[in-house]
């Protein structure tokens, strides 16, 4: 057996040897090489990634976990230096959960004339810093670096995790070829997802094959951190021990480098990555120990969580504030809002995620402050205490990631259904201004699994239905002196709401009117009214009054103006040419303007812009402009429907479109000329 | 024996402040006038500062701060920094409902400890302990204790009773103890406008203050808020004594113990730069392609650690890691130029785009950035180290025009960098344009830009073709809607600092549909589209920082089918703030339009404002004038 894997490892090195990726095998032809040749913008590409993970047995610890990264990473230009400086992060939260770093090696290489100098990272280029409590980050910068210079560096991370990270075999610059190697003993068993939204999807190969250990002896398995606790530490013993070993290898060529775009919800989505789950753990002679397989058992593992579950099940902490929550209400929907805004005002929320309390709900509630999980819960512990059918719902936010793979990672978030005649109502108590069916925009990702009391669950879909509506009234006087004057009414519901509540939250009436006269030096708004601005189950309505200087604009005998005066959209958000990922609009919205115009005595229309009507894919938007003229009168309604929030790439020529085309109506004017 | 004094004297403050706070922590005890503008009122600041020693100094402060809404929770300010010479001794917290009844306690263990490198800082030894706290309501109050022991006492901590913009202050009071023997001496700015009492040398007071709300253009807040700012004559700086009782001497020590000793370089380099500038004419010369050697080898990388804060690396470390921060590669270039014989001063500058000078009247450790400098026949031409890229001699937008500190061998001198005039700042574009009877544009352009207008265009040659087109969709022409770059081509002149750009767009449907009318705004490519803010009652005087010139000339050839219905007359304003004019004359299918603004620099008074809105209006209106086509067909 032995005298095989010599073989190999031999026959390995010569192969590696040939090929030039050993360390410290820097040809001149990479050094010379002024450009990536699939990519030649790049500033720098990684010539070559090795990353190796195994787990190897240690007597006296049980299974360690090591990670060897090598890197030779090439640098074109100066705005490539940012690769010379790394950063290695490293979870320290105790001895037992502490991951370390070791055999780390780094050199930099450059052309001299015909010869290739090396220059070591000594000491002085490396950096430890205890970021936080959880936290140690190794930073590192190179020295000498030069426009074409290589950078090349190895490193192990070791640990007693179970947990492997996320492995990602993308980054912002291009990879000319990448070697993967995971070896995993058979007691642990693994899920391995790919991100199947990644344009760019590596091709794995599976194997297995035999390992013996021979032990002098007791035997440890490792200790358990897979969710970052300590559960089970097992201890037997054997004398020589066989298994065999599960190993996924990739070797990939060419993987293109990822570039951010505007209004992509999260550009992480679409990464090359492979996320790893641990489903079981199962040691000879032992009890198997079940993690996640399939969304159920996910799902059921959290809600029998001590910090889920059990949470749900407490209640005589609020028992004497109950009722006076409910204040008498009997309607099921009005017990439901009364209870949601008990909440919302009894805990705040401290700014983390989770669908695992923090401080457990009998404290969040008595000190008035709590993660996600602590507030909802607590919200739907008190809905059920007042006879209705709420439920948890496990969400994935924007950030992490779309919930494509059962994993406990998969979720990060935790809220609230309310099942009711009406039909099911989501609740989120840790945003002020969330209301019935209106959740922080971050939770809105595609779909959430649904926890019933007795641990059944099935996912219910978290996209919004109706569209958000900004209504505009806008009345305008046109006086002989060229100016406008009238009065604005905006009205703006749910989700629009929300957004309007989270960006003029804090504006007095003097910002709110500095904010609307930016928009035009001539402008001066007078008497601002805001109502409802706390009140989110009811429209924010705005209103004010204007003046506006030259809005008729003289040439030669002619008054040009444009009928949205200072409201328009001024240009399309949507400039790139082509794009790779989809645009993500976050829920569907519907804007209408309703337009009086009085023209001044003495004028006549001269022309008016056509009705129009434009629809992008069907009817997924659609722009209408209808202009009626009445005497001395005119009224326009304009309207913008988007019915479709996620636009594809296919569909981008389109959408792009579109939007130009009612951004140049919008701008169209009237003419008027005296009588 | 001094301990126990000191003793008796702290226990005194402590209970005459208590008998204060109950009133204090009651929102409702809070002055109307404090509201006005406010999200949050310092109630109650207490600075204690002792100097024990010229390397001991014990700061200790209580502060009471009552947060009115969430725009205010970042005016708590309950953190500390630390490090190896500054020792928190303690830091509690103590949070109070509307009520004034305490509702939660931090002890110093509770305050989050993590590293405070900050951006563009690789490394740095510096660490913070902050409260994190969540609000449950609004109002609430915060009352925070501190005492630190600085060994380090470079900076003594100044002293700003109105702390920022939106935020007011009730009581706040501020004292200097010094029971060693080194002098300190204090400046104190802006007092009289705000009615802050001296109750003692180094003690003063202040009462209902109001807060200050910002405006657009004003200048920097600490010109006109009041400040207090002390030093030590004798001080300790990460263990390294020094002396400061005015520039000079000061500018003498930053000489002899953090600058003299490092400036060692190998010999091979020794060799190599004698050999590089060896046909040199002139001292510019040789410091030109000195500069380019330093650009061309190294990069910037900021590691911050113990005295490294302070002195720069040692030159030869700088050769062999071909990186440093700004002290160090100043540092390097000035050994280099010193080996081929020209002379030049580290300098110690305020980095940033709008001016900041080093208060001349007050020597103390200031400024965030090293530059150098090299004196040229009575003037002085100023090298940015940190940067690859810089044409040789070029500051503008991040430390020209502003008071600096050279280090010259006789001392320290404050001297002013250059400054750009509007004449220099040139912006000029030059457009052939043809305008077909669809409305549609295709134009080919010249953008050539010089003196601080350079520094905001060149950055473009470096960032992918994606970002630049992006750039001038959604920046510099993101009022063109529908645009569509054809073609970029960029020329840098780095020598006589010039940057071109050359592009060729399009833009469907540019002239807008008006019945059988097409409106068509003549300038394209330089409107100004923002105009300064309306106040009905401006407080601050505003300043103009940086002059500008803009030369806009476009050629727009029409097609046949459309002829000129109305064009616009000529323009010309000048004032005080500057000029513009405006010309657009037609011959044979072919519009020329001239445009050009002039911006001064200058300082103006706040009754100004109002004039300078209106020209600006006027700009704006004039630029989006319209000529108006009558389609022939």
């Amino acid at each position: 057996m032995k005298l095989v894997f010599l073989f190999v490892s031999v026959f390995a090195l010569q192969m590696a040897t040939a090929q030039d990726y050993k360390f410290g095998k820097i040809s001149k032809e990479e050094l010379q090489e002024t450009s990536d040749p699939e990519d030649p913008e790049a500033n720098a590409a990684v010539l070559y990634r090795s990353q190796e993970i195994k787990f190897e047995y240690i007597e006296s610890k049980g299974f360690v976990q090591k990670n060897d990264i090598h890197e030779r990473i090439k640098i074109y230009n100066k705005e490539g230096f940012d690769q010379a400086t790394k950063s290695i992060k490293l979870y320290n939260e105790s001895n037992e959960l502490e991951e370390s770093l070791t055999g780390f090696k780094a050199y930099t290489y450059n052309l001299e004339g015909n010869k290739i100098t090396e220059d070591k990272l000594k000491n002085d280029g490396i950096f430890e810093e205890e970021t936080n409590k959880y936290w140690l980050t190794t930073k590192f910068t190179m020295p000498n670096i030069k426009e074409g210079c290589i950078i090349e560096y190895k490193y192990t991370i070791q640990s007693e995790l179970i947990r492997i990270d996320d492995i990602e075999f993308q980054q912002e610059i291009p990879i000319r070829k990448l070697d993967f190697k995971m070896v995993t003993p058979e007691f642990y068993n693994y899920s391995k997802y790919p991100n199947l939204r990644a344009a760019y999807y590596p091709q794995l190969n599976d194997s297995y094959k035999e390992k013996t250990v021979s032990l002098s002896g007791e035997m440890q398995t490792s200790i358990e951190h897979a969710g970052g606790r300590r559960e089970a530490r097992s201890d037997f013993s054997r004398n020589d021990w066989k298994y065999s070993e599960n190993i996924t290898t990739a070797n990939l060529d060419n993987i293109p480098a990822m570039k951010s775009e505007t209004h992509v919800s999260n550009l992480d989505n679409y990464r090359a990555v492979m996320k790893m789950d641990l489903n079981y753990i199962q040691y000879p002679n032992q009890p198997r120990k079940d993690y996640s397989t399939n969304w159920e058992r996910v799902t059921t593992t959290i809600y029998n969580s001590n910090d889920f579950g059990e949470q749900l099940k407490k209640s005589g902490y609020f028992s004497n504030d109950l009722s006076a929550a409910i204040a008498g209400a009997t309607d099921p929907i009005e017990q439901t809002y009364n209870i949601f805004n008990f909440v919302k005002h009894k805990v705040k929320w401290n700014g983390l995620h989770g669908y695992y309390t923090d401080l457990g709900v009998r404290q969040a509630y008595k000190q008035g402050v709590g993660n996600v999980a602590d507030i909802n819960l607590i919200l739907i512990a008190m809905l059920r205490e007042a006879g209705l059918e709420a439920n948890p719902v496990l969400i994935s936010t924007k950030d992490n990631g779309v919930p494509l793979f059962p994993t406990r990672n998969g979720f990060n978030y935790v809220i609230c259904a309310v099942n009711t005649a009406q039909g099911i109502i989501l609740l989120d108590a840790s945003d002020s201004f969330t209301s019935l069916n209106v959740i922080p925009v971050k939770a809105l990702n595609w779909q959430g699994r649904l926890i019933r009391k007795d641990g059944s669950s099935d996912w219910i879909n978290l996209s919004v239905q109706n569209p958000s509506k900004e209504i505009v009234s806008l009345n305008m006087k046109l006086n002989p002196d060229l100016s406008a004057t009238g009065k604005v009414r905006n009205q703006y519901t749910d989700y629009s709401a929300l957004d309007y509540r989270n960006t003029f939250e804090n504006y007095s009436q003097d910002d709110l009117i500095k904010e609307i006269e930016s928009e035009n030096g001539n402008l001066q708004v007078s008497n601002i009214e805001v109502a409802d601005m706390v009140v989110p189950i009811k429209p924010v309505l705005l209103s004010y009054e204007y003046q506006l200087d030259e809005a008729l604009e003289e040439i030669g005998d002619n008054y040009y103006f444009s009928p949205l005066l200072f409201l328009k959209i001024k240009e399309s958000p949507f400039k790139l040419q082509n794009r790779k990922y989809p645009i993500d609009l976050n829920f569907p919205t519907s804007r209408k303007y309703m337009v009086n115009i009085m023209l001044p005595e003495g004028f006549q229309v001269e022309s008016l812009p056509e009705n129009q009507k434009v629809q992008y894919n069907k009817t997924e938007g659609e722009f209408t402009y209808l202009v009626k003229e009445n005497g001395s009168m005119l009224q326009l309604v304009i309207t913008l429907d988007l019915n479709n929030t996620l636009i594809l790439p296919a569909n981008y020529q389109e959408f792009k479109k579109f939007f130009e085309l009612l951004v140049s109506k919008q701008a169209e004017k009237i003419v008027l000329k005296k009588v | 024996m001094q301990k126990i004094i000191l003793l008796v004297l702290s226990s005194l403050i402590y209970t005459q402040i208590a008998a204060q706070d109950d009133y204090l922590l009651h929102v409702n005890s809070i002055p109307l006038e404090l509201r006005v503008k406010s999200n949050a009122v310092v109630r109650f600041n207490d600075v204690q500062i002792n100097i024990i020693a010229y390397n001991k100094v014990v700061y200790t402060n209580k502060r009471i701060i009552t947060v009115l809404n969430k725009e205010g929770d970042y005016k708590v300010d309950a953190y500390h920094h630390y490090d190896e010479n500054i020792n928190i001794q303690n830091l509690e917290a103590r949070v109070f409902n509307s009520n004034g009844k305490e509702i939660k306690k931090f002890k110093k263990n509770d305050f989050k400890d993590v590293s405070a490198v900050s951006g563009g800082t690789l490394y740095s030894d510096s660490r913070v302990k902050y409260l994190d706290y969540t609000p449950i309501n609004y109002p609430y109050t915060i009352l925070f204790e501190t005492k630190v022991i600085y060994n380090s006492t470079a900076f003594i901590p100044s002293w700003l009773p109105i702390e920022g913009f939106y935020v007011s202050s009730e009581n706040n009071e501020y004292k200097i103890t010094n029971t060693s023997e080194i002098p300190i001496k204090i400046k104190t700015s802006n007092f009289e406008a705000y009615n802050i009492k001296k109750i003692s040398d180094f003690h003063y007071r202040s009462e209902n203050l109001q807060a200050i709300e910002p405006e657009a253009y004003s200048p920097d807040f600490k010109t006109y808020a009041p400040i207090l700012k002390a030093a030590l004559t004798q001080f300790d700086m990460e263990g390294i004594k020094g002396v400061n009782t005015n520039w000079e001497d000061f500018g003498l020590w930053i000489n002899n113990s953090l600058i003299s000793g490092t400036q060692e370089l190998p010999q091979a380099v020794k060799n190599n730069i004698k050999y590089l500038t060896e046909n040199a004419n002139s001292n510019m010369e040789k410091a030109k392609i000195v500069y380019e050697y330093m650009q061309d080898k190294t990069r910037y990388i900021s590691v911050q650690v113990g005295i490294g804060g302070w002195k720069p690396m040692e030159a030869q470390d700088v050769d062999r890691l071909a990186y440093g921060d700004c002290k160090a590669l100043t540092n390097y270039t000035q050994a280099l130029l010193k080996e081929v014989g020209v002379p030049s001063y580290y300098t110690i500058i305020y980095g940033a785009d709008n001016l900041i000078d080093i208060d001349q009247d007050f020597s103390a450790t200031q400024g965030n950035h090293a530059i150098l400098c090299l004196p040229n026949n009575g003037d002085y031409v100023w090298l940015e180290c940190t940067s690859k890229t810089n044409p040789f001699g070029y500051n503008a937008n991040f430390t020209d025009d502003r008071e600096a500190l050279i280090i010259t061998p006789e001392g320290g001198k404050i001297v002013r960098t250059k400054v750009y005039h509007a004449k220099e700042n040139l912006q000029e574009i030059q457009a052939d344009i043809i305008l077909d009877d669809t409305g549609t544009v295709i134009g080919e352009i010249k953008i050539q830009s010089k003196g601080a207008q350079y520094g905001k265009h060149e950055g473009i040659q470096t960032t992918t073709v994606k970002e630049q087109e992006l750039y001038y969709k959604n920046d510099f022409w993101s009022d063109l809607n529908n645009l569509e770059i054809l073609k970029m081509n960029f020329n840098n002149n780095k020598d006589s600092i010039v940057f071109t750009e050359d592009i060729k767009v399009k833009i469907p449907r540019y002239a807008s549909k008006a019945g059988n009318r097409l409106l068509f705004q003549p300038n394209l490519f330089n409107k100004i589209t923002k105009t300064p803010p309306r106040y009905k009652n401006r407080k601050l005087p505003f300043v103009i920082e940086r002059g500008y010139t803009d030369v806009d000339t476009y050629e727009i050839q029409f097609s046949n089918s459309l002829h000129v219905e109305a064009i616009k007359e000529p323009v010309t304003i000048k004032n005080k703030f500057g000029s513009y004019k405006l010309s657009i004359t037609t011959a044979n299918n072919i519009i020329t339009y001239k445009r050009e603004l002039i911006l001064n620099k200058g300082t103006y008074s706040k009754e100004d404002y109002q004039e300078f809105r209106d020209f600006c209006l006027s700009i704006k209106k004039h630029d989006s004038s319209k000529i108006v086509f009558n389609s022939k067909t």
